[in-house]
């Protein structure tokens, strides 16, 4: 049975592919579905939803379309997500594998710059950084990386420390091979399953920080972002809720459906682990 | 000259709070062409005297001499291209290689590092170094774990002389493969040995095997050298307790029943 087949049969992964699918299918089809500026005014202000068709969803303080608004910041929050994930898995391996391998005093002042970025509060470090170098969704990538690369880094430093041992390492110093090849060649790509199990998690924090950076008026002022909608419709929250719960709705789904993906993917490879 | 002298070699690790000692005081020789075996029992050095000599871990104190060179004293980039006339084949085939890796990938490690051969005359390399092992070169494209525990072995083989060493350290290197493959890779040890006039460090638990191939023979007992001399006299007639033992342990085909 391929790899593939055991994912599809996994009820958790059914849900969370279906979820992450339709979260891609609205971010590509948005300039498709939505050309031009989703920012633009497009009818009458605080239309409630399933009154026009033509505005399904409504319409915010300044008239503009609702659903415009949800799809083009599904492009903000999918980039956003898997950017900082990316990135912050990168950093981690890098860190983890170097730390590990080298050990001694290189693995010390790794690890306690690690230390360093664990105790201050994930959000506070992007939040800081954010503040102090100013809105941009590159700005807000590295923020949410710079607070979330530490976990990698470590499960990347334990699972290191063991391959190092092995005798394919040995090996690899018998034969004369450079050390930094040997700790990026034959060590880094062997340890990072288990990083890369992390992996759902970061890219579901990820959204959620950003979205929270945009609720509090730090995300990029030139993207739609769900979390900047929310803000929006902070002020009519009385008498128009619908603004801050469908993308609320959004947040919630999306985050879900990485999840269980994730853990979906975990499932997976464990079933083939207990095979082998 | 000897092609390697090891003298008063030291090596002690911590366990439990206790120092024990894995190699004391070990001093041996051995010649260019020459095979010597280091035998004993499970946790008496020999794993560690290998390790030590290749450099793959540190001693606490001795003196390597390798092709009339301090071998202690290099470090660094003069370390590794060194290396090249040094090599090891280790017990687990399996184990030995990257697992991701693939037979070219493993043959082109010393080739491309040691800059025996350019880019585009490497594929042909890989296929002589597969063909001087006994395989065929069409093994080249396959992962490491898709091909049998002899094939392996003849790979590791293989990626130990592609450099052109005088010495190969062979740690329990046919200890791991059944009995038939077993006498093809002596076999070949052997043949090698012939023709490039290769010394072999051969490390085993088996006494059958060491009398068989090699020269001479040191016992080693807790780390210490507990006997040593011609591979055959000493397996013939052993004079320390140790080897007493290991030589009565030894199964023998022609041991009656009682």
């Amino acid at each position: 049975m391929s790899a593939l087949h055991r994912f599809l049969r996994t009820p958790e992964a059914d849900a969370g592919a279906l979820l992450l699918a339709a979260l891609f299918a609205m971010a590509l089809s948005a300039p498709l579905l939505f050309p031009g500026d989703p920012q633009a005014i497009a009818g009458p202000a605080l239309l409630p939803p399933f009154q026009d068709w033509s505005l399904p969803l409504g319409t915010d303080r300044l008239g503009r379309d609702v659903l415009a608004e949800l799809f083009h910041g599904a492009r903000t929050s999918l980039a956003v997500g898997l950017a900082a994930a990316a990135a912050a898995l990168a950093i981690g391996a890098v860190i983890g594998t170097l730390a590990g391998f080298a050990g001694g005093f290189i693995d010390e002042v790794l690890m306690r710059i690690t230390d360093a970025f664990q105790t201050v509060p994930a959000f506070l470090l992007a939040l800081a950084f954010v503040s102090v170098v100013g809105p941009s969704l590159g700005v807000v990538v590295a923020a949410i990386a710079l607070g979330t690369w530490t976990g990698p880094a470590r499960v990347a430093r334990a699972e290191v420390l063991s391959i190092r041992e092995r005798d394919y390492v040995a090996s690899a110093r018998a034969v004369g091979m450079h050390p930094l090849e040997i700790a990026f060649r034959e060590v880094l790509p062997n340890a990072l399953p288990p990083v890369l199990a992390l992996s759902s998690v970061i890219v579901a924090a990820a959204i959620l920080t950003e979205a929270a950076l945009s609720f509090l008026g730090l995300g990029d002022p030139n993207r739609v972002t769900w979390g900047g909608m929310i803000a929006e419709g902070r002020a009519v929250l009385r008498t128009a809720p619908f603004l801050s719960i469908v993308p609320g709705i959004a947040l919630v789904l999306t985050v879900l459906g990485v999840y269980l993906t994730g853990e979906g993917i975990v499932e997976t490879t464990a079933v083939r682990r207990g095979l082998s | 000259m000897s092609l390697l002298a090891v003298s008063n070699l030291t090596k002690r690790y911590r366990r439990g709070g206790k120092a024990v000692a894995a190699a004391d005081d070990v001093s041996f020789h051995i010649d260019p062409g020459e095979t010597l075996a280091l035998a004993g029992p499970s946790g008496s050095g020999k794993s560690t005297i290998a390790r030590l000599v290749l450099r793959l871990i540190e001693p606490d104190a001795g003196r390597i001499a390798f092709e009339g060179e301090d071998f202690m004293a290099l470090g660094g980039a003069a370390l590794r291209a060194r290396r090249a006339r040094l090599q090891m084949v280790f017990q687990d085939p399996l184990a030995a290689f990257n697992p991701r890796a693939t037979v070219a990938r493993v043959l082109d490690d010393p080739l491309r590092i040691h800059r025996i051969a350019s880019r585009s005359e490497r594929p042909r390399q890989i296929a002589a170094l597969l063909e001087r092992v006994g395989l065929t070169a069409d093994l080249a494209p396959r992962a490491i774990h898709e091909i049998s525990g002899g094939q392996r072995q003849r790979v590791a083989i293989a990626r130990a002389i592609a450099t052109k060493p005088s010495l190969i350290v062979l740690d329990e290197a046919v200890s791991a493969l059944d009995v038939s493959v077993r006498g093809q890779i002596l076999d070949l040890l052997l043949d090698l040995q012939r023709q490039e006039r290769i010394a072999y460090l051969f490390i085993s638990h088996d006494l059958g095997i060491v009398r068989a191939i090699a020269h001479r023979v040191i016992l080693l007992d807790a780390g210490r050298i507990a006997e040593a001399g011609d591979a055959r006299a000493v397996i013939d007639a052993p004079r320390s307790v140790i080897g007493k033992a290991l030589v009565a342990a030894a199964p023998r085909l022609d041991r009656s029943r009682s």
